[in-house]
């Protein structure tokens, strides 16, 4: 399978890049790059790394449409000036990420693999797991981007509170870890059915 | 991703213990690694309650030892745990109580428990939502074969009722103890009316085709289909010939996720033989009716893939006098315990969910830059005043 990272316009203005940022995050990297992975998730994950690191350059701004309102203006989309170009990261079909960065918010949505009916319901399962405890993590939006499976919105409060680069940190993570878990319920779903199966069978026998 | 073809090494612990059931002897070190998912587990019988009844009941099966352990949190008990433990404690005390208690089981069935006229004699009811058609085929022969002299007039309200009298009780240990584990079997005998008058027709049909030789052998053609709808939506169907006793329940999910992990339970208990097991029962799986009983009122095909069919074939040797009260017992509770174990499925997935959920946030919250301790504290002023720094 060969990554294939399309970045859909990217225009001279488009996306901003900190160098501050770059060497703080440096040892992480390392250790992540020595982990074990397969060839085209490796790319994939860090482009998607980088996109993120560069579209998480936000300010405070208030709305121009609204007095005293201050909201992100990527879900708000009132002023159209504010609005970044709209990228996608995709490691094949089933497997994207698009990042849709604005001026004070960037909103992160992420297609889970799903090859079969049972990892379909199992990503439903967990993102509705996730979803619903959407308060708690601070980043993530309630519902997501259609096509996407799950998404995170960042505004610049956030990027305030917390540190940027354990923000990519984290998205970056739970991309890694969702495909894991994924793969590993099924596996014990299937290891379960077998055993019980075996189990109901064997008095036959 | 990397990891999706092959397992991990290090994580799926059920793993481990579907190695030592293979009947490896290497016992993991906690057989219950994987019961993250609530397996009954034998407190379960400990604790008195009201409705003990839905707690997966308990089973013991001539099996090696290494493996009694594991079988014993799997498979459910033919018997109803808390009629048994009601009646064990009656029969064994030395005042009588009067009691009066409804005991829920699986599949809609109820008992009533009571003591209507005088503390000694105990009434045992029972309500089956498919008694009619077990009467049609044999339910009342059976049960006179099994409870003789008990049987009394039936309660109003339920299909069949016992009448215990203590004071007129067998003097023995053991013949009281038969006595308790013949009525905690009430529903398991009542049901098993249709699959004994299966396993005599094929014994008979077996017996008559004897005098052919394979070339005009009578075919496969068995007889009429029995029909037992035991639940609102869900039947079983038991058709007997000359080599084999075919039962086919019908299975209703509920929702998605029920209607996927079934399936790949299903597909397991179809593999299981292929693998493993070679004297285990066929057992076949499908969406739409198998043809035995695509002609029966009642059964149709309403295409969306709601309804399973899952066909199990009992051949000969499951049949024979000394096994088939273990088969006919066996049988009926696969439709709990298919159910139960998707239930289970679905719960270990819950608590999983919930622990990766709590690993995200400790990530998350890792972004949090951590406030200094020096900042925490109250400052003072040489004055002596003390302010706190505004963050």
């Amino acid at each position: 399978m060969v990554s294939r990272c399309r970045f859909n316009q990217i225009s001279g203005g488009g996306v901003r890049v900190q160098a501050s940022n770059v060497s703080s995050t440096a040892t992480f990297h390392e250790n992540w790059e020595n982990t074990k992975m397969s060839q085209s998730l490796r790319p994939y994950l860090k482009c998607v790394r980088s996109s993120l690191t560069a579209a998480i350059t936000l300010s405070n701004f208030a709305s121009q449409t609204a007095e005293r309102h201050n909201v992100p203006e990527i879900e708000a989309a009132k002023s159209p000036e504010v609005l970044l170009n709209p990228l996608t990261v995709s490691r094949n079909e089933n497997e994207r990420v698009l990042i849709e960065p604005s001026v004070n918010s960037i909103r992160v949505s992420i297609k889970i693999k799903q090859a079969d009916e049972i990892e379909h319901i199992l990503v439903h399962k967990f993102t509705r797991f996730l979803t619903q405890r959407a308060e708690n993590f601070f980043i993530l939006r309630r519902k997501a981007v259609r096509g996407y499976d799950i998404s995170f919105l960042i505004t610049n409060f956030h990027t305030e509170d917390m540190l940027k680069h354990k923000l990519v940190d984290f998205i970056v993570h739970f991309m890694e870890e969702v495909d894991k878990e994924i793969s590993e319920m099924k596996l014990f779903l299937n290891a379960r059915a077998r055993f019980v199966a075996e189990a109901f069978l064997t008095p036959f026998d | 991703m990397s990891n999706a073809e092959q397992p991990s090494p290090k994580e799926p612990t059920s793993l481990c213990v579907c190695r030592s059931w293979r009947g490896v002897k290497e016992e993991s070190p906690e057989p219950r690694l994987h019961c993250e998912a609530p397996l009954p587990s034998s407190t379960a019988s400990a604790s008195p309650g009201l409705h003990l009844s839905f707690l997966p009941r308990l089973c013991t099966l001539p099996i090696n030892s290494s493996q009694i352990l594991i079988i014993n949190m799997l498979l459910l008990e033919y018997h109803n745990l808390l009629l048994k433990s009601i009646l064990t404690e009656r029969f064994n005390s030395a005042t009588a109580a009067s009691i009066d208690q409804v005991i829920s089981d699986f599949d809609g069935v109820t008992f009533h428990i009571s003591t209507p006229e005088t503390k000694s004699k105990i009434l045992v009811s029972i309500s089956v939502k498919c008694y009619p058609d077990l009467l049609r085929h044999g339910a009342q022969q059976v049960l006179e074969r099994e409870y003789g002299q008990h049987i009394t007039e039936t309660e109003t309200g339920y299909d069949f009722s016992l009448m215990v009298d203590l004071e007129n009780l067998p003097a023995e240990q053991e013949a009281k103890e038969d006595l308790v584990r013949r009525i905690s079997l009430l529903k398991r005998n009542t049901m098993a009316a249709p699959f004994e008058k299966a396993i005599d027709e094929h014994h008979r049909l077996a017996e008559a085709s004897k005098g052919f030789n394979p070339e005009n052998a009578p075919t496969g053609e068995g007889t009429e289909v029995m029909v037992i709808r035991y639940r609102e939506e869900e039947a079983m169907y038991i058709q007997a010939s000359h080599d084999r006793v075919t039962v086919i329940f019908s299975t209703v999910f509920r929702e998605e996720t029920d209607r996927i992990f079934g399936k790949v339970f299903l597909s397991e208990f179809v593999d299981a033989r292929r693998r493993a097991i070679q004297n285990a029962p066929q057992v076949l799986y499908r969406n739409d009716p198998p043809l035995e009983i695509r002609n029966i009122p009642g059964v149709k095909d309403d295409g969306t893939g709601d309804i399973g069919y899952i066909t199990f074939v009992l051949f000969p040797r499951h049949l024979t006098p000394q096994r088939r009260e273990e088969s006919i017992s066996h049988i009926q509770t696969f439709r709990d315990y298919f159910h139960y174990h998707i239930k289970a499925a679905k719960a270990y997935m819950h608590s999983r969910m919930r622990r990766r959920v709590a690993d995200f946030l400790k990530v998350l919250n890792r972004a949090k830059p951590e406030v200094e301790e020096s900042e925490k504290k109250e400052k003072k002023t040489a004055s002596g005043r003390s302010f706190r720094v505004q963050t």
